[in-house]
């Protein structure tokens, strides 16, 4: 039962940072990312090939992931945001739709369709993390860091200029924003902290296949930041929390097949963020709040 | 107002054009420290859009526009505003979510970074900014109210704040006057009389003739694109060819 | 010789993926509204055409007629009863996107529970490949397909332009607010463009299943090519749409000369890349720039 528990914690944490980060450009800033989870792939893999071909631990494997992730997200950010909302949709499903493509057919990176196994355990100043609750206390750490960064930033100039320009473009522009720059910032900043959790997880699964980076993934994250909460820093938590408890809670219902699990969350969370659109847009953390709180 | 007033912002024989129709045809224009100019003219006489073209939103066809002696023509817009023009809204466009205090506090905050530059210090001088901006216009004691919330007068001012709080010095007004009542109009005027006495320009599109006549030193009469006539408000406003077009009985 | 047949069978999905496409853009066009559950529509239709023309041994005609009616309701009941209540609240891109997005999941898993998660198509006699030169071999359903594609759009354009409504739905599409001037009531326009829209995805989905076959993931897929297909063709230009729906499924289907299948689909997002780069207002749209 406690490993149980533990493995759902750790698994819990790392979707949190996705979706807190993924609030990041999608709540505060007005940024439609479906490519989220190319991201969380990236980070995966460029840990795994550091720690494998290079014998990097956790903190270098980490930082290449980083790296690269941000770098994937200029090539994504910098067309896609000289113009209008739509186009970035359709450019990040692009992204994502060719992410799954390359994650399965570049063997020599990815491992292909069939993934790398046997990564080795993440090393921290030549102490090795092998157990789950060793991970979870990582997990956690790097949840709280990457709240504390989001937070900084939302509460800062930077956030200001995000609400700026998600509340009203125009105007932000006339008055010195530069918005493009901006956004493509918090872009990167998002892409690069969603890379984090992909490293945790390439670690702690000790394997990584394209299954995990799919668009599926990419709209889970989106759910749960929807029903969550926007351009709050509770709500993804609380998202991440209700839609991966989800199937647990529902196997208790009698009368479901296990086999439809899968099918009744997804419909579930689907209906949810159709309902909450209509009745409340601002997600299931702002049903207690008041009006006339300014975000 | 006679006298050496130097000129801030100057277009050159600017022209734009939509489809075959030109928008803006060919304006020539000064407008000079501690002058409010206004411009008149019946819908669609290119207003609005020469106020695209001097904030760097719209590119126009042909033509230059000179801010401080250097032309910005071409130049992005948040390039231009950070020159020191500004500009305000008919439908104000102010950030609705966010409160009173960070509506202001967003428009000095122009680096495109992280963080902005000059530390503490600068972060304190900032806040001074917005703060006095929101003491001229009387929002100080509403600082962390939501920006919708706000009374639609308090929300003109609100959009006055941030062009106070940018420092521009050319400030560009789409119908500032429209749907205040007379004391808050009293009190709008004595702020950009204030503006005007500190050297900035003002230009002011309005459409209520009592008001372009109370607050304009010049009166710029726009149709169709073209600078029909300029001048003193009193010639211009007795001329009957103008009125006639003004109100549409005759095309120019 | 493959090239030929290569070509052949990209007309054939270039025709599904225009009549998907232009039916997006209709929608998009006239009410400004991102409906991606357009998707859903499809998977719908798709379904429903298979499972009554499969299971319950109906007429194809009448198959066709239960598609287009489910379709058709499905499309004006998102416009009444999620698309409108939005709008009226707030109606932001977010929220109207994610209620879209919020439906087409609910929809494929739904139809996947009911109608099974496996891969169905339809034979029929059309869907035979017959030799017709050596090594080209030809089903009569491509050439079903790209004739009802034609037929279609002409049907479409002269509605567009010789009726009332359809003159008032691209009046509607140019500036929303002067309709209101002239008497017409915007939602009812907004339903006619959803029924209308919706409908176009009923022979591309028939279609697909008597070809490639479906599963409940192929309305996400035909969602991504439309939305593709009309930036690739222009925002705001119906032919743009049906021409970008052209192209796309011809680059997909020539793109297997040279490439892998895997790849075949990212050929296409390639090419969406490319013109968001380089020409965001597509071939023919006008450029609506940046906001």
């Amino acid at each position: 039962m406690l490993a149980y528990l533990t493995n759902l914690a750790v698994l819990i944490g790392i979707n949190a940072i996705l979706a807190v980060t993924l609030n990041f450009v999608l709540g505060y800033a007005g940024i439609f990312s479906m490519a989220h989870a190319v991201f969380f792939g990236v980070g995966a893999y460029t840990a795994t090939w550091v720690a494998i071909k290079l014998g990097g631990g956790l903190l270098l494997a980490t930082g290449a992931g980083m790296a690269v992730a941000a770098l994937i997200s200029l090539a994504l950010a910098l067309p896609a945001l000289r113009v209008r909302g739509e186009y970035f949709v359709a450019a990040s499903l692009g992204l994502q739709m060719l992410a799954i493509t390359v994650f399965s057919e570049w063997k020599a990176f990815t491992g292909g369709i069939g993934g790398i196994t046997n990564i080795p355990p993440a090393s921290l100043f030549g102490f090795q993390l092998t157990t789950p609750a060793q991970y979870l206390v990582l997990t956690l750490a790097c949840l709280a860091a990457v709240i504390a960064i989001v937070r900084a930033l939302v509460r800062g100039s930077f956030g200001r200029s995000l609400k700026a320009i998600r509340d009203n473009e125009t105007a932000a522009s006339t008055y010195g924003k530069n918005v493009a720059v901006i956004k493509t910032i918090a872009v990167a900043v998002s892409s690069s902290l969603a890379a984090v959790a992909g490293a945790l997880y390439a670690f702690y699964m000790s394997f990584v296949n394209v299954e995990s980076f799919v668009l599926d993934t990419s709209v889970l994250l989106i759910a749960m930041v929807v029903i969550g909460g926007v351009a709050t820093l509770t709500g993804p938590i609380i998202g991440t929390l209700l839609i991966l408890l989800l199937p647990a809670a529902l196997s208790y219902l009698p009368g479901l097949p296990s086999t439809e699990i899968g099918s009744i969350q997804q419909i579930v969370y689907g209906a949810a963020m159709v309902l909450l659109m209509i009745f409340r847009p601002g997600g299931v953390w702002s049903l207690r709040r008041r009006e006339g709180d300014p975000r | 107002m006679t006298g050496a007033h130097e000129v801030l912002l100057e277009t050159e024989r600017l022209s734009v054009s939509f489809g075959g129709l030109r928008a803006v045809d060919d304006v020539s224009l000064a407008l000079r420290a501690g002058i409010v100019t206004t411009l008149v003219g019946p819908n669609g006489a290119g207003k609005t859009t020469l106020f695209n073209l001097i904030t760097g939103h719209l590119a126009p066809h042909a033509g230059s526009v000179r801010w401080l002696g250097r032309r910005i023509t071409g130049q992005p817009h948040w390039r231009i505003a950070r020159a020191g023009i500004g500009r305000t809204f008919q439908d104000l466009k102010l950030f609705d979510h966010m409160s009173v205090l960070d509506n202001v506090l967003a428009v000095t905050e122009r680096d495109a970074w992280l963080w902005q530059r000059g530390g503490a210090a600068g972060a304190a001088q900032r806040l001074a900014r917005a703060e006095a901006a929101l003491q001229a216009v009387g929002l100080a004691d509403r600082r962390h109210a939501r920006a919708l919330d706000l009374a639609y007068a308090q929300r003109k001012f609100l959009s006055v704040a941030r062009l106070l709080a940018s420092g521009a010095r050319l400030w560009l007004l789409d119908e500032p006057a429209s749907g205040l009542d007379p004391r808050s109009y009293e009190r709008f005027l004595a702020l950009l009389r204030e503006q005007v006495a500190r050297g900035c320009t003002i230009c002011i599109i309005e459409h209520n003739l009592d008001i372009v006549v109370g607050i304009s030193d010049r009166i710029v009469f726009l149709d169709q694109g073209r600078v029909l006539a300029e001048g003193d408000p009193k010639s211009i406003l007795s001329d009957p060819n103008l009125a006639a077009i003004y109100f549409g009985e005759r095309a120019a | 010789m493959l090239l030929l047949q290569l070509l052949i069978n990209g007309l054939q999905l270039g025709a599904i993926y225009a009549l998907t496409a232009v039916g997006f853009a209709l929608i998009f066009g006239s009410t400004r509204i991102f409906h991606v559950a357009h998707g859903a529509a499809f998977t719908l239709a798709a379904y429903l055409f298979w499972w009554s023309f499969t299971k319950l041994h109906w007429h194809w005609l009448a198959a066709l007629v239960l598609a287009a009616a489910v379709v058709i309701a499905f499309g004006v009941a998102m416009e009444r009863w999620i698309y409108r209540p939005i709008q009226r609240h707030e109606g932001a891109f977010f929220t109207v996107f994610i209620a879209a997005f919020g439906m087409q999941i609910v929809v494929q898993n739904a139809v996947g529970t009911v109608f099974g998660r496996g891969f169905e198509t339809v034979t029929v006699a059309l869907s035979r490949a017959v030799p017709v030169a050596t090594g080209l071999y030809v089903a009569p359903v491509a050439a079903v397909a790209i004739g009802t594609a034609i037929v279609c759009f002409i049907a479409l354009a002269w509605f567009l332009t010789r009726t009332h409504i359809g003159t008032a739905l691209r009046a509607l599409s140019d500036n929303p607010d002067l309709v209101r001037v002239f008497g017409l009531d915007p939602a009812r326009l907004a339903q006619v463009a959803f029924a209308l829209g919706s409908a176009l995805v009923v022979p591309g989905a028939a279609l697909t299943a008597a070809t490639q076959g479906i599963n409940p993931n192929i309305g996400a897929h035909i969602m991504l090519i439309s939305l593709a297909a009309t930036i690739v063709g222009g925002i705001g230009s119906l032919t743009g749409a049906a021409c970008g729906g052209l192209l796309l499924g011809l680059a997909e289907s020539l793109a297997l000369w040279k490439l892998d299948a895997q790849w075949s689909e990212g050929v296409t997002f390639v090419i969406l890349f490319v013109f968001i780069i380089f020409r965001p207002a597509g071939f023919l749209g006008r450029p609506l720039g940046a906001k």
